[in-house]
Order: structure tokens, then sequence, then C-alpha cells
């Protein structure tokens, strides 16, 4: 099976605190994933350890078979990161930023700007194009930051909260966004969201996170069956520890 | 060692430099009253007696070439900075360029910021003391390269620090660079130091290239010596700052204090 990222038992201690405990996580080519777990489960811990931001007390990462941190170069070129809480660098222009990224990514100038319109146009935010990156709203960052996560074409996007404090309106382009990329050009996406409605439309594979250990994976449908409950979200609120009376559910 | 993503951190920070009117402070506005204050202070020694009329090149030379110092580590180190004041670190920790990569792009940053600061400085000397830097000869040459190299290996430290301390650590970007006008005899031998200060301002390997400056504006010969000296301890200071930044990246990695600047 071809993994575009593989991690094998990643361990990360704060001091006295265990953080992450042995995680397993792999995405195949093609693949949606969702990261889940409550606030301090080791989600974005995990997530950083991935693209090689944190480095693992134990364990290891292997992005299209180039292992962290020595392949991390050749392994970042196939990665595109998108985090609904970064912004884009101040007092660039929408379009110089996103040229720059395509740089940064090994892009030649004219194919950076080439990409850079092309995708400008296909995500609908052509005119965002010469806004200054920081007078644009969360929603435009985070379309504009899967335009410059996708510029490259990777084969793995990883998206933290990529809809956190969007509307609903917006919050469907992003997904609309993110299911076109990922069906038109097999982009592997690994998603960590709190939104579980969200969730189960975008992916077809959940990792539910508790205590920084895996404690699910599957498909959507065969996570809920495990814990007995009747959507992701009562999942959710069990493993964060939340009891609910049905009314409340 | 990928050209094209070193050019493009060159280009990332000439935009910004060009949408930031206050960094045209540190470029032009401050070395130009540097030029100002020095220039005149060194006119009024010379004015009071004839033996001091070597003042006024000391100084200006002195102020000019430590601005090569000072532009290349404040180019690299503020160069830095933006990407933490802009919190686009993880953004660009998370693109394939290597470190090695984008502190070549600083570093090529900082050569454009120094030729136009350079620019400005040498043109205020001219026209308001009419002193020109090319009278240190073709020792200029040589001693500016060391300087360069001193500058970065600074910038190197002060980037080291912000790794591992976090934002409170920029002041050194702009403090850093005085401790070493102090203690280097930018102005004077350090003969004229104290006591207690002179034994680590003769480690400095900026200290052996201001006094070849001397050497030379007083008619010396091309001071091999002190150049020398100055490379090899700017050479020294380059692999240990190396080392320390390299240090403070693992522990930035391993710590994952990334959270702090995003």
């Amino acid at each position: 099976m071809g993994y575009v990222l593989e991690a094998r038992g990643l361990v990360k201690r704060f001091k006295s605190v265990v953080a992450v405990d042995g995680v397993d996580l792999t995405v195949s080519a093609g693949e949606r994933v969702a990261l889940l777990g409550p606030n301090g489960a080791g989600k974005t811990t995990t997530l950083l350890m991935l693209l090689g931001a944190i480095t693992p007390d134990e364990g290891t990462v292997d992005i299209d078979g180039h292992r962290l941190p020595r392949g991390r170069s050749r392994g970042m070129s196939e990665v595109g990161f998108v985090a609904g809480y970064l912004p884009l660098p101040d007092r660039l222009r929408v379009r110089e930023a996103l040229s720059i990224f395509g740089g940064l990514c090994g892009m030649r100038r004219a194919d950076a700007d080439r990409a850079v319109a092309l995708n400008l146009e296909r995500f609908a935010v052509a005119h965002l194009a010469d806004r200054m990156c920081m007078d644009l709203s969360s929603g435009q960052r985070t379309l504009i930051g899967i335009v410059k996560a996708v510029l490259h074409q990777p084969r793995l996007l990883v998206l933290d909260e990529p809809t956190a404090s969007l509307d609903p309106d917006v919050a469907f382009r992003v997904r609309s966004a993110l299911l076109e990329v990922s069906g038109n050009e097999g982009t592997a996406l690994l998603v960590t969201s709190h939104n579980m409605v969200e969730v189960e439309r975008l992916c077809e594979r959940v990792v539910f996170i508790a205590k920084g250990r895996v404690v699910a994976d599957g498909p959507p449908a065969d996570v809920v069956a495990q814990y007995g409950h009747e959507d992701l979200e009562a999942v959710f609120m069990h493993l964060a520890g939340t009891r609910l009376n049905e009314a409340d559910i | 060692m990928s050209w094209l993503r070193v050019k493009t951190v060159v280009r990332r920070h000439y935009l910004v430099l060009w949408r930031s009117p206050n960094r045209w402070f540190d470029i032009v506005v401050w070395p130009l009253f540097d030029v100002l204050l020095f220039g005149s202070l060194g006119a009024f020694v010379a004015q009071e007696n004839d033996a001091s009329r070597a003042a006024a090149p000391y100084l200006l030379a002195g102020i000019m070439l430590f601005h090569v110092l000072f532009q290349c580590q404040i180019s690299v180190a503020t160069g830095f900075l933006e990407e933490t004041w802009s919190r686009n670190l993880l953004n660009i920790m998370t693109t394939p360029i290597t470190e090695m990569e984008y502190a070549a792009g600083l570093a090529v940053y900082a050569l454009v910021k120094l030729a136009m600061a350079m620019a400005a400085i040498s043109l205020a000397a001219l026209v308001f003391f009419g002193f020109d830097l090319s009278a240190v000869g073709w020792a200029l040459v040589p001693i500016v390269g060391v300087l360069l190299v001193v500058g970065w290996a600074l910038a190197l430290v002060v980037i080291g620090m912000v790794l591992r301390f976090g934002q409170s650590a920029e002041i050194l970007a702009w403090g850093l660079n005085f401790v070493v006008m102090a203690l280097s005899g930018v102005f004077s031998p350090i003969s004229a130091l104290p006591g207690a200060v002179q034994p680590v301002a003769k480690l400095l390997p900026t200290t052996a290239l201001f006094r070849g400056m001397r050497t030379v504006l007083d008619g010396g010969a091309m001071p091999w010596g002190d150049i020398g000296a100055g490379a090899v301890g700017a050479a020294i200071l380059c692999a240990l700052s190396y080392a320390f930044v390299v240090y403070m990246l693992r522990t930035f990695r391993r710590r994952g204090y990334v959270t702090r600047f995003s």
C-alpha cells in the first residue's frame, strides 16, 4: 500500500505531561482522513510532528517515503498546509504572497504566477489578488490558504481547523474546494476539526485521539457503531467525557 | 541548496522593505545621523589642535565600517523577526525550504540593504565632510568582507536567542551591535577602554579590523596581520554561531516552541 503519510509510534512529552503516547497514523494516496479529539487530546502536537515542526521523542514519520527530519525538504514538497488560525504574511499582496509560497516550494516564478492566477480563479477568489494579506477576513484567509497549499500540486493536504470560526456559507465553500481538489487531483486530505457534521461530509475515515492515544480508527459509520452512539458528535462527547441527556443530544 | 528558493526569500523581504517606511530608518536615517554626529565630533576635535586632525577620518571611517557590520546583522536578524511578527514562521517551516537556504536568502538580502545604506552614508560623508571612504584603499575590500561575516554570525546568535527565549530576545537585534561597537575600538584603540574590559575587546575579531583600518588611514602598509587575525576570529565566531543556532533550532523543535509564534 502506498502511503503518502506514515507515522509509527509517535511519542511526545512536555516535561511530565505525555501529550502524544504511541500514535500510529497512515494516510493513503487520495484518502480523506479526519484527526479528531477533544481539546488537549494531542491533535495539534501530532499534526506538528507530522509536518516536522516538532521533533517526536520517539517514533518515525515518513512523507511520501521520505523519513523526517533528514528527508523533510523532499517530503514537504508533497505537502500543502492550511490552518484557519494562521495568517498570511503582512505587507504583501495576496498575489505576491502566493507567488512567494510557490517559490518556496521550488516553483519557478513564471510557473508560480501562472498557478496563482489559475487557482485564484478556480476557487473564485481572483478578486482578492491585489488585496493586502492583512486586510483579508478569516474566511477569505482560509480560501487563500487553500490556494497557497495546492499551488505546487502536493499529494497531501494537511488542514488544521480549516473552517473554525467561519460562517456556514464560507465553510461550505471551503469544503467544496477541498472535495474538488481531492476528487480532481487525487490529493489526500488530513483534517482536524471540531465540526463533526463537516467531518462526516468531508472524510471517509476518522481517527480519534484521546489522552494522546488513538482510540478509534475507521470509517465514520464503523466508529459510531463501535461506541454504540448515533453519530460522530455523540462519540466525540463520549471521548471528551461529557455526559448529556437524550434531550440535549 | 536550491538557488530558486534562496531568490524567493530575497524577493519576499525586498517586497516587505518597500512597503515598510519604518525599515528605511535603519537603512538611511540612523546611518545619516551617525555620519553627522561622528563627522561633526571629528571636525570639532580637529579644529582644536593640529595633532588631532586625524580624528575626523578615524571617526567617519569607523562609523561607516561599523555600519557594514550593523546593516548585515540587522538585516538578517530583522528578516527572521519579520516572520515572527507576521506569525509566518509555521508557514515557512511547512514548505520544503531548508534552514540553510533560508539563511542564505537573508544573507543575500542583507547585501542589498547594505549596498543601499553604504551608498547613502558614503554620499553624506563626502558632501558634509569631504571624506571619501575609499581613502582606506584596497584594505577596504578584505576588511569589509570580514565585517560582513561577523555581521551574519552575530545575526545567527540573535536568531538562536529568539528561537530559545521568544520575542523578548529581539532587543538583542539592535543591542548586540552596540556592545560590539563599544568593545571593538571602532573609533579609538582599545587601550582607551577600561582595563577590565580590554581582554574581552582583544578577543573580538572586529577589534583587529578597526585597528587595521586606522593603520591604513595613518598611511601604513596593508595590515595583513590584523586582517588575518580578524578573518580567523570571524571564522571561529561564525562556526560557534552556526553551532549555537543549530542547537537552538533543535531545542525549538524538541520543545514545540513553534506554537509561541503561531
